[in-house]
């Protein structure tokens, strides 16, 4: 006896195998997400007043860039479009343009990877800074002479590594007092106030990095994860655009199973990201 | 496995001639194999060495524990060469290696033992029999959920043997605890724990999809719903189970993971304060948050590993009874109400943590309700011996010893469900006898009559029926002394947890004997599994070989395959015709009509 | 649910999300007075618009394939 069903639908459920199956690792990963958007809702709830600079209540707001963000997330609305495009090409039996389509779709994945990685850098080289007369700022920090860079995570700095490396000063271009969403903008404060602080005057120095607070520890998590999704799907689509696309010309009807089942994936994918983009960037 | 697989052509040789166009060398055949009764096959025995290895190091506790601080005769020097003087100095057992054995002996008896066991094994070789299904729907994801499964264990085993030892904060690993456990080491034991937690969950997901795509997908012509078995009906919802329940425990265990090496606070409070100065993290995490991700797993859980064992006692019970089960449908729509009802009910496990007396209204409420469905499927399958003529085979007293045990440990359990009461006993040896009666003589005597049950189908002999029977009677005895005198320490307020035994507290004097006493008695439960082994190995080679490819006499349909069954299953796609139990019809030529037999 | 199916449920999900965000434009514009969140809300509107028409012409386009 063979497998039955691993092509044609079922007739009383309706669905082939693979259907069932994505569906249910879909519902799991739902799950998953869900856990982590729980999470950032207890964490955020629990978070304490006072610990951010310039920052009126608990939470780190307004931290993220919210027009690279809205730029990313019409990449990936792009991406299921013609993912879906793709799907309906191969049904009408054309498989040129389901190729295009398919390489419009990985293209966007790697362009919202690279987008991605471009914000990480953003935050990776950003400091939020403490004195201990009580004075907080955020901005970016120069040590001999150096900005501490992404891809060289050695020097990503805090203040014990200040004191173990015996730097004694650094350079901070503190960021201009920012007009939150809402707020109204103050014109008259000064754009970049640059200064020397002493190390010995600080409190507490550290990057945008998900050990300096709970809030970047979540959205490194949560955006790292969808991340290695949308990895994940751009190989699977990839391999299925080129090397097996061969199973086109032997089995055709399987072919277009296997698409529509990654496409179903990649759509589910980008809806997180449609979730994750207002709750983590604009809330 | 080979010896299983090889040595048992028995009658049905001839048949299975037929099926000559699968013929894989060793490798594909017996390791690397898509065929779902090996991969069954091989889950078992991982799962059953598991079963042994976590018992023995609950022997080891034991023996500190009856005698603490004292050298562990023979074991002891050659621990202490395996582990090094900082877990056992001059044969005694350190107060860190009884932690970590606590944590491992909780984990590998939950995840590498039973699990494996219950859904792995038994799920794998019976339930694609039972629906008429060639194979799983997905056969290579099948192999891969083995072998995530297997490295995961293999995680855990090497966690023993780093700097620092294995986890030693609990099979629950709460948080803060389990963070800062063990700060000298970056990577320690609790980083392996993750590790290989995050390979067992992918293991149970990729499993859990594989199983309910096929018995919605595989089922044969005219099985329908309200003819699949109960056993199918259990491993379908327990699939469920695992399917939604595992991913908070992994998004919690990735979050632990990269609190520990990463140096983040999702579970780390702001102020924590370790060895008298405070920790340099920035704080502001919830220990809570841990303790609901893995609650929301761990109560399915005791679902996963019970529901199983219900559905092979309950085919046990119909085939050896010779009559149907009563209140099928009862039964099943219990199932379900159990495996929704189990996903809101895990906060009865943290009263003590200060989350809310309304909280913990609403959950002891949920408690007292999921208890409902639990007694209706224990009930029917306790009226359902109402009449029969009971065959008192060794799988047939398993399946019977389970009813009662499986009713010890439930009733035990609402007191714990009770917010009041549970404040008193929650962290007491009264907490460990319950689970473990719901666990021990429970789901594993579940387990075992489905091991003598199906044996026959996957070798095609018999185990033996004499040492069976010393093997059922030793253990039922000494189980109940293990475990009974637990609850009497437990309501003398006797802490778990403790390595000394509890002989800190004043408060324990009058019931540290009966230490001494549950651990002779767990020795003596270790020596009435040796007839097992013994029976186990040599039924393959020299077991009574069976006469037909239906031994007991059943109706489902994993018994008109050819014994053992090829790979394919099925010599001709099985037509289903009738219900699961229909035992003794009035009129029928013989006291069992099988589903696949013409109306 | 198809792919056809689920693409609906997403542009409708993505739909929320433009109209969602031209509400928090226009919300802001209010209270800053900032023409970049003027153009904000401006902008989520028209791809509002934009992901109905798009939603409509898909499912004219693909009448022949199964919902489910």
């Amino acid at each position: 006896m063979e497998i039955p069903y691993t092509v044609k639908p079922r007739p009383d459920t309706g669905l082939y195998n693979a259907k069932v199956g994505i569906w249910l690792f879909l519902a799991s990963e739902v799950i998953l997400f869900g856990a982590l958007f729980s999470a950032y809702i207890l964490l955020r709830v629990g978070a304490l007043d006072g610990v951010w600079p310039n920052i009126k209540n608990a939470w780190p707001h307004g931290l993220l860039n919210i027009p690279i963000g809205t730029f990313n997330t019409a990449v990936l609305i792009t991406s299921s479009v013609t993912v879906v495009f793709a799907w309906a090409a191969l049904k009408m039996n054309n498989f040129a343009r389901f190729r295009i389509c398919m390489v419009i779709t990985i293209v966007c994945a790697l362009g919202f990877l690279c987008i991605k990685s471009f914000e990480y850098n953003e935050k990776f080289t950003h400091y939020e800074l403490r004195l201990k007369s009580g004075k907080a700022y955020t901005g970016h920090i120069e040590v001999n002479g150096k900005h501490p860079g992404f891809w060289d995570f050695g020097s990503i700095y805090n203040l014990a590594r200040l004191e173990t490396d015996k730097v004694e000063k650094v350079k901070f271009t503190a960021d201009p007092p920012k007009a939150k969403p809402g707020e109204k903008h103050d014109e008259s404060t000064p754009k970049h106030e640059v200064m020397e602080v002493a190390t010995s005057d600080i409190a507490h120095l550290d990057a945008f990095i998900p050990r300096n607070h709970t809030f970047f520890a979540i959205y490194f998590l949560i955006t790292a994860l969808h991340g290695f999704h949308v990895l994940g799907g751009a190989l699977v689509l990839a391999w299925f655009t080129f090397p097996g696309s061969k199973m086109w010309l032997t089995e055709p009807e399987r072919f277009i199973n296997r698409i529509e089942v990654g496409g179903l994936f990649w759509h589910f994918v980008d809806l997180v990201w449609i979730f994750l983009f207002p709750i983590l960037y604009l809330l | 496995m080979a010896n299983a697989k090889t040595t048992s052509h028995g009658t049905s040789a001839d048949q299975a001639h037929d099926h000559h166009h699968y013929e894989p060398g060793f490798w594909s055949k017996y390791i690397f194999s898509t065929d779902h009764k090996v991969i069954g096959i091989q889950y078992g025995i991982t799962a059953l060495v598991f079963l042994l290895f976590g018992f023995i190091l609950m022997l080891l506790m034991r023996q500190q524990l009856a005698k603490p601080n004292q050298p562990i005769p023979v074991i002891g020097p050659i621990l202490e060469k395996v582990l090094g003087t900082d877990m056992v100095n001059s044969g005694v057992m350190q107060a860190d290696l009884y932690n970590a054995f606590g944590a491992m002996h909780g984990t590998i008896m939950v995840f590498l033992a039973i699990v494996p066991l219950a859904f792995g094994a038994f799920g794998n070789f019976v339930t694609p029999l039972q629906i008429g299904a060639p194979d799983m729907a997905f056969p290579r994801l099948n192999m891969a959920s083995y072998w995530f499964y297997f490295l995961g264990g293999v995680v855990m085993l090497s966690s023993f043997f780093i700097p620092g030892g294995a986890a030693k904060s609990g099979w629950t690993s709460y948080s803060p605890l389990a963070s800062i456990a063990d700060m000298a080491h970056w990577v320690d034991g609790q980083t392996l724990w993750l590790i290989g937690m995050v390979l067992l969950i992918s293991s149970s997901l990729l499993g859990a999809v594989n199983f309910i795509t096929t018995i919605i997908q595989l089922r044969a012509r005219g099985m329908s719903w309200m003819r699949l078995p109960f056993f199918v009906w259990a491993q379908l919802v327990t699939g469920f189970l695992l399917l939604l329940a595992f991913p908070p425990l992994e998004a919690a265990g990735i979050m632990q993971l990269v609190d520990n090496l990463f140096g983040t606070s999702f579970f780390l409070p702001t102020g924590l304060v370790v060895n008298g100065s405070q920790l340099p993290v920035s704080g502001g995490g919830s220990p809570l948050l841990w303790q609901h991700l893995f609650w929301f797993l761990g109560h399915p859980e005791v679902y996963v590993l019970i529901l199983p064992a219900m559905g092979i006692v309950c085919e046990i019970i119909a085939n050896n009874t010779r009559k149907p089960i009563w209140g099928y449908r009862s039964l099943v729509y219990s199932v379900l109400c159990v495996g929704f009802l189990s996903f809101i009910v895990w906060a009865h496990h943290m009263y003590l943590t200060g989350m809310g007396t309304k909280i913990s209204t609403f959950f002891q409420t949920t408690t007292m309700m999921i208890s409902i469905p639990s007694v209706i499927i224990l009930t029917a399958l306790f009226i359902s011996l109402w009449g029969g003529s009971i065959r008192m085979n060794t799988p047939m007293l398993f399946a019977l010893a389970f009813l009662p045990m499986f009713g010890i440990g439930g009733l035990t359990g609402l007191p714990l469900g009770l917010n009041a009461t549970d404040i008193y006993l929650h962290d007491s040896y009264y907490v460990i006898g319950h689970f473990h009666y719901v666990v021990a003589p429970g789901t594993i005597f579940g387990l075992f009559a489905g091991i003598y049950y199906w044996f026959p189908k996957a070798t095609g002999r018999f185990m033996n029926e004499t040492l069976g029977k010393i093997h059922f009677w030793g253990s039922l005895l000494f189980m109940n002394l293990v475990f009974a005198p637990m609850f009497i320490q437990g309501m003398k307020g006797m802490s778990r947890r403790m390595y000394d035994g509890g002989a800190t507290y004043a408060g324990n004097a009058s019931v540290l004997g009966l230490n001494t006493f549950i651990s002779h008695a767990a020795i003596g439960l270790a020596v009435f599994q040796i007839p097992f082994i013994i029976n186990f190995f040599m039924s393959i080679r020299s077991g009574k070989k069976i006469s037909s490819d239906n031994p007991w006499e059943a109706t489902t349909l994993e018994w008109s395959t050819p014994t053992p069954p090829p790979h394919g299953n099925f010599i001709k796609e099985p037509v289903v015709y009738r219900g699961p139990y229909e035992y003794s019809v009035p009129g029928a030529a013989k006291d069992f009509s099988p589903q696949d037999q013409q109306a | 649910m198809s792919l056809k199916m689920f693409h609906v449920v997403f542009v409708l999900c993505s739909l929320a999300l433009t109209i969602g965000l031209s509400v928090w434009g226009f919300g802001n514009y209010q209270v800053s007075g900032r023409p970049v969140d003027l153009f904000y809300g401006i902008g989520s509107v028209i791809s509002s618009v934009a992901l109905v028409i798009y939603g409509w012409v898909f499912l004219k386009k693909l009448k022949h394939i199964s919902f489910l």
